[in-house]
């Protein structure tokens, strides 16, 4: 490197230019700044204000879950980049290299991963309970598959679905039945999202306390939409997401369960009103803003983004319906399946294309 | 005619232009060098022919190499002098062609051809062949060829957009021979018997706006500012609203005929001087670059001497471009020398240049969100890294590509699509198109 502070002869010729130095290779040789850290690092800014409320609501255990998981996340991480590929005596001599060598590829998505994990979950989960969620989520849904990138499904979601069925005595009650502790006690008051799948068409709550999260029972992520929001808002200005993927899957999601409500409760009757409780019950605003986007779990290609949301609003109120609960992670799980599908099937045609017309005889 | 905005096209990426670097100075004309060096594949298709001998004289202008067959161009000598050496040599762009030397001995004639007065559609045909003329925009197909247009067209566009970043040879061309570039469009126009002319130029150069709004029959279309606006098929698009089919179709097919500016300037010279396509502007630029500037630099000088009368660099570079940043051809060294479709010569500093390693692809898309002809890049590496090329263009519809490379500009993991989507086109050709 030459340093820019010698004035003394700042000129090159030829001669001094050339040199093994010079980088040849394939245009374009300018390249936009951003990378795939800068991308990660946004989304963990964008996740923050939901992490935020989940403490100031349900105080310093969603902290304590929250830490647990992005440690436990990262630490897998860095333990498989360990023991993985190139010897693992090898590595250990040279530890310091080889911790280098992982600083240096660190992209910031196991911290992602993490976060997610822990915003999804009810406070009142086991602390090791979550460590095995990440430990699952990181190893064997990420790194076993290749790592970055070549994940089929959402980490974050896998886990909570293993977590959902291995340990459903807490996780299960907490996320649909509400089990919040205050001062010690289990409170059975049930969710305003099991009342409106299992009890009545009305909310429990106002429209209000549900967007701020103020008195809801769920995870600790998803219960203030206004803190999603404003992540939400965060990851368009950055251009992370597009802005109408999250909105084309609510809109979706919320039309449908307002006619499934009409068709089980109130005998075809279409309440319009009941369209915001249904989009801010539950965990459908965290997951449609922050593990739908997901980009390595969703389709590459525009036309593949539309069917993929719109039939994934579509599949979340069916099936939150049909099983009264929050499925919102086993819908991820269904649709990440389907993504090399759509993709497969869903090619923009290229610009000037005109369709064949049929090769006429004689010609 | 007053100028009018262009419409929308889906697509592109907005690269920092940095054409402010050498946009205003003026052009200049570069020395003759001591030595050229020309190469006889100066246009798509075939290499010309030689038709001199080592040891003879040639005086400037005086045809050095005879173009063999349809798609191929006339070669002529840049400056007067001897013929030293015919030898073949590995060129910037790895091929390797077929290169006359010639010593310069100082003189000043030249083997000009007569000027036309009032030319017939024919005759400029002719001259424009005769004169070697390819289209000077990068790609450097020959204009004899897209004169003679195989359907009828009704519309001539002068391509001003000069979407490359850091290159202004096009903007001061247009900014200081204005009416040579309109006189050079009207004798296309004639030859190929149209009646329409539309000028694209982007919107980050208004002086050459208001420079073409006073001519009454050129109709002046302003570009938003975007890279890939300057291709073919965006600029057509934009312009008139057609489009044009996936290749082996051609402009032509749509109407349409596209020119360059700067070709346009060099059918002007030649029908009204008889002058030989044997130089043209170039701009030298870069982060790294002394002296910015736009030069007229005669066919077939070393890039050595180009940046050595520009004054070196003043950083160290890390990337040194024959061409624009976006398309061009990165040098190992300086022993390449200009063809006739260098647009410029450009040194990148660390700061500017690409040159990460690739991080694995997080299928975010953002590859086929921008690209400007709706492919899915992404697809198309994921299938040539598995050496699946049938694949890899059905998918991502390689072989509609037209290169310009927004794709890996856009990469947040920095993969190599670029490299990918070439390396697919050629083994396509290796094994004689992809299976219908």
């Amino acid at each position: 490197m030459i340093d820019d502070t010698k004035p003394v002869d700042n000129t090159y010729t030829v001669e001094n230019i050339v040199d093994n130095t010079l980088v040849i290779s394939t245009p374009p040789h300018v390249r936009k700044k951003r990378n795939t850290k800068g991308i990660m690092g946004d989304v963990c800014i964008a996740l923050a204000p939901a992490a935020i409320a989940g403490i100031v609501f349900f105080g310093y255990m969603a902290f304590i879950i929250e830490l647990v998981a992005v440690l436990g996340c990262v630490a897998t991480e860095f333990v498989y980049f360990f023991i993985a590929k190139g010897g693992f005596a090898n590595k250990c001599k040279n530890a310091k290299a080889t911790c280098l060598a992982w600083w240096k590829q660190f992209d910031l998505t196991s911290i992602v991963t993490g976060l997610i994990l822990a915003l999804i979950l009810p406070v009142t989960v086991k602390w090791y309970e979550v460590l095995i969620g990440s430990i699952f989520a990181i190893a064997i849904v990420k790194m076993f598959f290749g790592g970055t990138g070549k994940n089929l499904v959402n980490p974050a979601a896998t886990a909570r679905v293993l977590m959902l069925l291995s340990f459903s005595m807490t996780v299960y009650v907490a996320a649909n039945v509400g089990a919040v502790l205050e001062g010690g006690e289990v409170l059975t008051s049930a969710t305003n999202l099991n009342h409106l799948l299992n009890e009545s068409h009305l909310s429990q709550l106002s429209v209000l306390d549900l967007f701020l999260g103020t008195g809801v029972n769920g995870c600790i992520g998803e219960t203030s939409a206004l803190a999603i929001l404003i992540g939400y808002i965060y990851l368009c200005v950055r251009k992370v997401i597009k802005w109408w993927q999250p909105l084309l899957l609510l809109a979706v999601f919320g039309f449908c369960a307002v006619l499934l409500s009409g068709f089980y409760f109130d005998k075809y009757k279409f309440d319009i009103g009941l369209f915001l409780p249904h989009v801010l019950s539950g965990g459908a605003v965290f997951a449609a803003v922050f593990m739908f986007t997901d980009y390595v779990t969703s389709p590459k290609g525009v036309i593949g983004q539309l069917v993929y949301y719109i039939a994934g609003g579509i599949l979340l109120a069916l099936l939150r319906y049909l099983t009264g609960l929050e499925v919102a992670s086993f819908v991820i799980l269904i649709m990440n399946i389907l993504v090399p599908l759509i993709d497969r099937y869903c090619i923009r045609k290229p610009f000037g294309y005109v369709k064949e017309k049929k090769h006429k005889e004689g010609k | 005619m007053k100028a009018v905005k262009g419409k929308y096209f889906f697509g592109g990426v907005h690269p920092n232009d940095r054409k402010s670097l050498a946009c205003a100075s003026p052009l200049e004309r570069m020395p003759e060098p001591e030595v050229v060096a020309i190469s006889t594949l100066q246009s798509l298709g075939k290499p010309a022919v030689p038709v001199v001998e080592i040891g003879q004289d040639v005086v400037c202008g005086e045809l050095i190499a005879k173009a063999d067959g349809p798609i191929s161009s006339d070669v002529f000598s840049s400056i007067c002098g001897t013929v030293e050496d015919i030898r073949e040599e590995v060129a910037a762009s790895g091929a390797i062609e077929k290169f006359i030397v010639i010593k310069n001995n100082g003189k000043t004639d030249n083997a000009h051809f007569p000027p036309l007065s009032s030319p017939t559609p024919d005759e400029i045909k002719q001259r424009i062949k005769d004169t070697g003329i390819v289209g000077l925009g990068g790609a450097g197909f020959p204009t004899a060829v897209k004169l003679s247009p195989r359907t009828p067209v009704d519309t001539l566009i002068l391509n001003g957009a000069e979407c490359e970043p850091y290159l202004t040879c096009d903007h001061r061309l247009m900014l200081e021979k204005t009416d040579e570039i309109v006189r050079g469009a009207r004798y296309i126009a004639t030859a190929l018997g149209v009646k329409n002319i539309i000028i694209g130029i982007e919107a980050n150069k208004p002086d050459c706006i208001a420079k073409f709004e006073p001519y009454d029959d050129i109709k002046v279309v302003i570009l938003k500012k975007k890279y890939p606006m300057g291709g073919e098929k965006q600029l057509v698009y934009v312009t008139t609203g057609r489009r044009i089919g996936l290749p082996p179709k051609l402009p032509a097919d749509s109407g349409v005929v596209v020119s360059n500016v700067a070709t346009a300037f060099a059918v002007c010279e030649a029908v009204e001087l008889g002058k030989q396509l044997y130089e043209r502007v170039l701009t030298f630029s870069g982060g790294a670059a002394a002296n910015p500037k736009n030069l007229w630099v005669k066919l077939g000088t070393k890039v050595e001497n180009i940046v050595n009368y520009c004054g070196g660099a003043k950083k160290k570079p890390k990337k040194i471009i024959q061409g624009g940043p976006m398309t061009g051809v990165a040098l190992s060294n300086f022993e390449v020398y200009t063809h006739k479709a260098t647009s410029g010569i450009l040194l990148l500093t660390d700061a500017c240049a690409a040159a990460e390693n690739p991080t694995p692809c997080l299928n975010c898309g953002k590859c086929a969100d921008i690209c400007p002809m709706h492919l899915m890049p992404m697809n198309t590496e994921f299938y040539a890294l598995a050496g699946d090329y049938e694949s890899a263009a059905k998918y991502g519809g390689t072989l509609a590509c037209i290169e310009c490379g927004a794709c890996t500009y856009n990469c947040p993991a920095k993969r190599p699509l670029m490299q990918a989507i070439r390396k697919t086109k050629a083994e396509l050709r290796k094994m004689g198109g992809p299976k219908k």
